[in-house]
C-alpha cells in the first residue's frame, strides 16, 4: 500500500508582483527527497520571477529526525546578497531553520506560509501552491515603542486535499 | 600596473581531507573516478553526492554501492565565520556510521572536524581544515591501501548502547537573534 505523502501548503503573497511573477508556480509539485529550490533561475523547482530575487534564493531539504517517521524540512538561505526571514528569525547565506507545523517566510518582499502536514512516505513529498491577493504576514508598529509585533493570520490556507 | 599587487585578497579555503579505503579498490578500481584525483573547489551551496549513480559528483565503481550512499550539505551556524558540514545517509539499504553514530536513511549530523565514516566496507577518514571563504570549499582525497581503523587504532570509544538511543547532534550551535522582516 503506498505510504501517504508529507503535504506543504503553500500560500504566496507579493504586493507588487507584476505580471509574469508567479507563472511558473504550479498548483501542485512533487518533489523527491533531494532540497526543493526557490529561486528565479532556471534549475529552480519553485521558479519566482522577481528582479531582486537571487537565482538560488532559499531550499528546503527534508530529512528525518533520529527515531523520528516523518519527513523534517530544514530551510536554508543560499542568497549572498539577501536574507530570508523566518518565524521571527533572519537567515544570511547558509544559515539553516528547521521548519515547524506552520512557518512564516519573507524574503525579496515576497511573503509564504508554509504548513507541514506529515506523511509517512519517504520517497517523495508534495507541494500546493496557493496565491493570495492579500498580505499573508501582517505587522503593526507599538505605539509606545519602535518594537514590530506580528499579528498572525490563523487560517490555514485553502487547497486541494492530497 | 601589477594584476597581482592590485587583485582582491584572496580568501583561504575550508579544505576536507579525505583518507578513503576499500578491500576491494586494488582489485577492482573502485575510487578510479576523476574526482578521486584531483583537489576540486566546490561552491558552497551545493550538495555533494557520493555514491554509484553518475548524477554524485564523487562515484564508486561498485555495484553494491548504493546510487547516492551519502551526501555532504555544506552550510553556517549562526554566529560562525565558517563553514559547518553535515552528513546525510542517502542510502535505504546500508547504514552510515559516523563514529559511534548510526544513521539510517535521511537521517543526518553535524560532521565532526576530525571523524571516521563507514558503510559497508569503505572507510573515509574525514577532516577538516577551516578558511575564511563562505563561498567555496575544497575537497581532496587520500587513497589507502591498508584499512584505515588499523592505521588510526580508529576504536569506539563508547560501545552502541542496546536500547538505540544515541544523541543527535543539533545543527544550530547559537540561537540568532529576532530582527523584523523588512530587513529581507
Amino acid at each position: 500500500m503506498e505510504r501517504p505523502h508529507t503535504v506543504l501548503r503553500v500560500s504566496l503573497h507579493h504586493p507588487a508582483p507584476g505580471p509574469t511573477a508567479f507563472t511558473h508556480v504550479p498548483p501542485r509539485l512533487q518533489h523527491d527527497t533531494s532540497p526543493l529550490l526557490v529561486g528565479r533561475g532556471p534549475d529552480a523547482h519553485l521558479r519566482l520571477q522577481l528582479p531582486h530575487l537571487s537565482r538560488r534564493h532559499l531550499s528546503l531539504e527534508p530529512y528525518l529526525e533520529k527515531g523520528g517517521a516523518l519527513l523534517t524540512f530544514n530551510l536554508k538561505a543560499l542568497s549572498r546578497k539577501g536574507c530570508v526571514w523566518v518565524n521571527g528569525l533572519t537567515l544570511r547565506f547558509l544559515e539553516q531553520v528547521p521548519l515547524s507545523a506552520v512557518n512564516r517566510v519573507a524574503f525579496s518582499g515576497v511573503q509564504m506560509v508554509v504548513h507541514v502536514d506529515g506523511g509517512t512516505s519517504l520517497e517523495a513529498f508534495v507541494c500546493f501552491f496557493h496565491l493570495s491577493p492579500s498580505p499573508l504576514i501582517y505587522r503593526l508598529q507599538a505605539e509606545e515603542t519602535e518594537e514590530w509585533e506580528g499579528i498572525l493570520q490563523e487560517q490555514p490556507p485553502p487547497g486541494p486535499g492530497p | 600596473m601589477s594584476s597581482f599587487e592590485d587583485a582582491d585578497t584572496e580568501e583561504t579555503l575550508t579544505c576536507l581531507q579525505m583518507t578513503v579505503y576499500h578491500p576491494g579498490h586494488q582489485r577492482n578500481g573502485i575510487f578510479q573516478s576523476k574526482g578521486f584525483f584531483t583537489r576540486e573547489k566546490l561552491p558552497s551551496s551545493e550538495v555533494v553526492k557520493f555514491g554509484r549513480n553518475s548524477i554524485c559528483q564523487y562515484t564508486f565503481q561498485d555495484k553494491q554501492a548504493s546510487r547516492v550512499q551519502f551526501s555532504l550539505h555544506i552550510f553556517k551556524k549562526f554566529n560562525s565565520s565558517v563553514l559547518s558540514f553535515e552528513i546525510k545517509n542517502m542510502s535505504k539499504k546500508t547504514s552510515l556510521i559516523v563514529d559511534n553514530q548510526e544513521l539510517g536513511y535521511l537521517n543526518k549530523m553535524d560532521l565532526p572536524p576530525k571523524c571516521m565514516v563507514k558503510f559497508g566496507d569503505y572507510q573515509f577518514l574525514i577532516e577538516k581544515e577551516d578558511g575564511e571563504s563562505l563561498e567555496f570549499f575544497e575537497i581532496q582525497f587520500i587513497l589507502s591501501t591498508r584499512s584505515l581503523l588499523q592505521e588510526n587504532n580508529w576504536l569506539p570509544h563508547k560501545p552502541i548502547p542496546e536500547c538505540g538511543n544515541y544523541l543527535f547532534c543539533s545543527t544550530q550551535s547559537n540561537s540568532p537573534m529576532e530582527m523584523g522582516e523588512n530587513e529581507c
